[in-house]
């Protein structure tokens, strides 16, 4: 029995799962992704530093601010240049903003469904209308937060190469710090509500990666670090990771050298820095039943609600202490390379860029989350089909497609 | 929003190569997303829903993304075919915005820079819908404008025809207030030539419109282009300028052929 899942819905970009079952075994299974690539790495070639964060933040509509962040970094990183602790905060709130945004997305619009029966959020109307208007109320504040420092919620603008090139009244932060505390009890009622989805069952003992830092929840910067003990600085990051072409994919698939694969995002994050979050997040997920270690790749939306708290504290923490001082944009052009690896609310996201002296781009690579949870995926799909390989066909392509997307995969991002 | 005969319309939503960024626009339309979703049957839209068929008919279909691949030239024929209105949604599928930056070298060159395998690549050079079917309107921005999306779902709704605006990012900036970036700053405004709806958005933040929303109608790209030179500034900056939306619109050609290598 063949089985061809085409353009798998509710999740970003275009994929497809295949997988073929004969007498009760599974012989073959691929993850497609035949998202069209559109050579972001290519066309980068010879346009100047500064245009680069507003080309890439093109290469995903949910999370143009981790794209960003990371391509910043590294562009500063190659040009020298160290930006003051408050442009990093600053930073870390709008990539923050940008995990919560995402993280409530896909709770609500693209996993929720599959735990309902539905097949889509116009279906959960008007019977969930409720949890259709908390998403509202909370997604508003969240796109206001990150259009408080980036212009505009999608494709930020104020974000350059070493810096922000305008910042808000000490009375516009005091307005989005009430915003923000609105919407705790929303958080804390997603979290609950997400808690008691019917998950299946499903054990895949992954090894887990995250950006870790010894002084709280890192997010932009950090060690690389794993379950099964990495600890690499992100220079570092060829010496541990692999990138490779896939014949049946136009995404690129990587995996840990002389080890296999591996798996980022909410879920790994909390596995390996759980005693990093914020107190009422570590007591509100207590309350909802949820402990580390947790290997049931199911459980990422959990993780991921769990994220919505913590980031809702952190924000309101970050921008409690900014000082809002204006500060000039001046980076001075000259050759050099650069790596960053943040986490992007999927996971690991890592820009490397060369410049040459009049800055212009000479070699550009960037590795998205999705490429990073590639072979992981496949592997986690194998083992529940072998799971399910007894129920009807429309059972395993409903568990297989909801795998994929409690992955939360961004094909667009792992194609670019 | 009102739907005056209360039937709900057939809403079809396709993307080609692009950040999917404008669905996102859309599915989380700010206040209007339970209106949307009350007036509009969503017949079509992978990322919204797991049912629904690309067959059509459909009342309106909008479109998002740079035509990269053939196949989406066919389907792309065929949904025009199967569509009452049918709008570009976003700089992408509008004026081949950033994907499109690939046309400005060869093909080969910069495809051989991501895989070392090209044998299943089959992408032909970018280009915007508009170079393959008839569209009805335009919803400008990168990402698009909460005001042009309203207007064409609107409408659609009320069976008028869309307005859309048709002057440059320069009006806004004066219905502002503010102060010129480029005249008094000397920064490399695209104002003049970008078409208006973001509200000037990155005058207003202290740097220079970088032309996100694509050409406006008839613009005079070459003059501002030579003024561009006149302030200093070098032939290969003035090119990229004009190549980083809209690269493949014969407006931004008229500047950007000037300054080619």
């Amino acid at each position: 029995m063949k089985i061809n899942v085409n353009y798998i819905a509710r999740v970003e970009g275009e994929g497809s799962v295949n997988l073929d079952i004969k007498d009760g075994i599974l012989k073959d299974l691929k993850l497609n992704i035949w998202e069209p690539p559109r050579f972001f790495e290519g066309f980068l070639f010879k346009r100047r530093f500064d245009e680069v964060p507003d080309i890439v933040a093109r290469i995903c509509g949910i999370c143009p601010v981790s794209h960003m962040t990371t391509a910043i970094r590294a562009l500063e990183k190659a040009l020298g240049f160290s930006p003051s602790p408050e442009i990093i905060k600053i930073r870390k709130i709008m990539t923050l903003s940008q995990i919560i945004a995402s993280n409530l997305i896909h709770i609500y619009m693209l996993a929720f469904p599959d735990y309902k029966g539905l097949e889509s959020i116009s279906d959960m109307l008007p019977k969930f209308k409720s949890e259709i208007k908390r998403l509202i109320r909370l997604k508003e504040v969240v796109n206001n937060l990150t259009a408080l420092f980036g212009g505009r919620p999608l494709h930020p603008v104020v974000m350059v190469v070493g810096g922000f090139t305008k910042l808000p009244s000490r009375d516009m932060i005091g307005k989005m710090i009430k915003g923000l505390e609105s919407i705790k009890t929303d958080a804390v009622e997603t979290l609950k509500m997400v808690s008691e989805l019917p998950f299946p069952k499903f054990k895949n003992k992954s090894e887990y990666v995250a950006v870790h830092s010894s002084s709280g929840y890192a997010i932009n910067e950090g060690l690389l670090v794993s379950t099964n003990g990495i600890k690499v600085k992100e220079d570092e990051y060829y010496s541990v990771f692999k990138e490779n072409e896939v014949s049946y994919s136009h995404a690129k698939m990587t995996s840990i050298k002389g080890r296999g694969s591996f798996m980022v995002g909410a879920l790994a994050r909390l596995n390996l820095k759980f005693d990093k979050l914020n107190g009422n997040t570590k007591r509100a997920a207590k309350d909802a039943g949820f402990s580390v270690p947790d290997f049931n790749p199911f459980h990422n939306n959990i993780a991921q609600a769990i994220e919505v708290v913590h980031g809702i504290n952190e924000c309101i923490e970050l921008l409690d202490s900014l000082t809002l001082k204006d500060h000039e944009i001046k980076v001075n052009m000259k050759e050099g390379e650069g790596i960053a690896v943040t986490e992007a609310p999927r996971g690991l996201l890592c820009h490397h860029y060369v410049l040459n002296k009049r800055g212009m781009v000479e070699k550009a690579n960037i590795i998205t989350p999705t490429s990073h949870n590639f072979m992981n995926l496949e592997e986690s799909l194998k083992k529940l089909v072998k799971k399910y390989i007894h129920e009807n066909k429309k059972e395993i392509v409903l568990k297989c497609e909801m795998l994929v997307r409690a992955y939360d995969p961004c094909f667009s991002c792992s194609v670019h | 929003m009102v739907n005056g005969n209360k039937k709900k319309l057939r809403l079809g939503f396709f993307k080609y190569s692009c950040c999917a960024g404008c669905e996102f626009q859309v599915i989380y339309f700010q206040e209007h997303v339970i209106e949307v979703l009350e007036n509009f049957d969503i017949l079509y839209c992978r990322m919204v829903t797991s049912g629904g068929t690309p067959e059509g008919p459909f009342d309106i279909s909008l479109v998002e993304g740079t035509i990269t691949e053939s196949w989406q030239v066919d389907e792309l024929k065929k949904i025009r075919e199967r569509s009452k209105y049918l709008f570009a949604i976003g700089s992408c599928a509008i004026n081949g915005g950033i994907p499109a930056i690939k046309s400005t070298l060869p093909e080969l060159e910069i495809e051989k820079r991501v895989y070392t395998d090209l044998s299943t690549i089959h992408s032909i050079r970018p280009n915007a819908i508009s170079a393959y079917v008839r569209v009805d309107g335009d919803i400008k921005g990168c990402p698009p404008g909460d005001r042009d999306l309203y207007e064409a779902l609107t409408s659609v709704l009320s069976g008028k025809k869309p307005y859309f605006l048709e002057y440059s990012v320069c009006v806004e900036c004066k219905l502002k207030g503010n102060i010129c970036v480029l005249v008094a700053y000397k920064m490399p405004c695209m104002g003049p030539v970008t078409n208006a709806g973001c509200g000037a958005l990155c005058p207003s933040n202290n740097r220079a419109c970088y032309a996100c929303w694509g050409p406006m109608k008839q613009p005079n790209a070459s003059a501002l282009a030579r003024q561009f030179e006149f302030m200093g500034i070098s032939p290969e900056d003035i090119f990229r300028k004009f190549t980083l939306f809209g690269s493949v619109t014969t407006e931004f050609r008229k500047a950007s052929e000037l300054y080619e290598d």
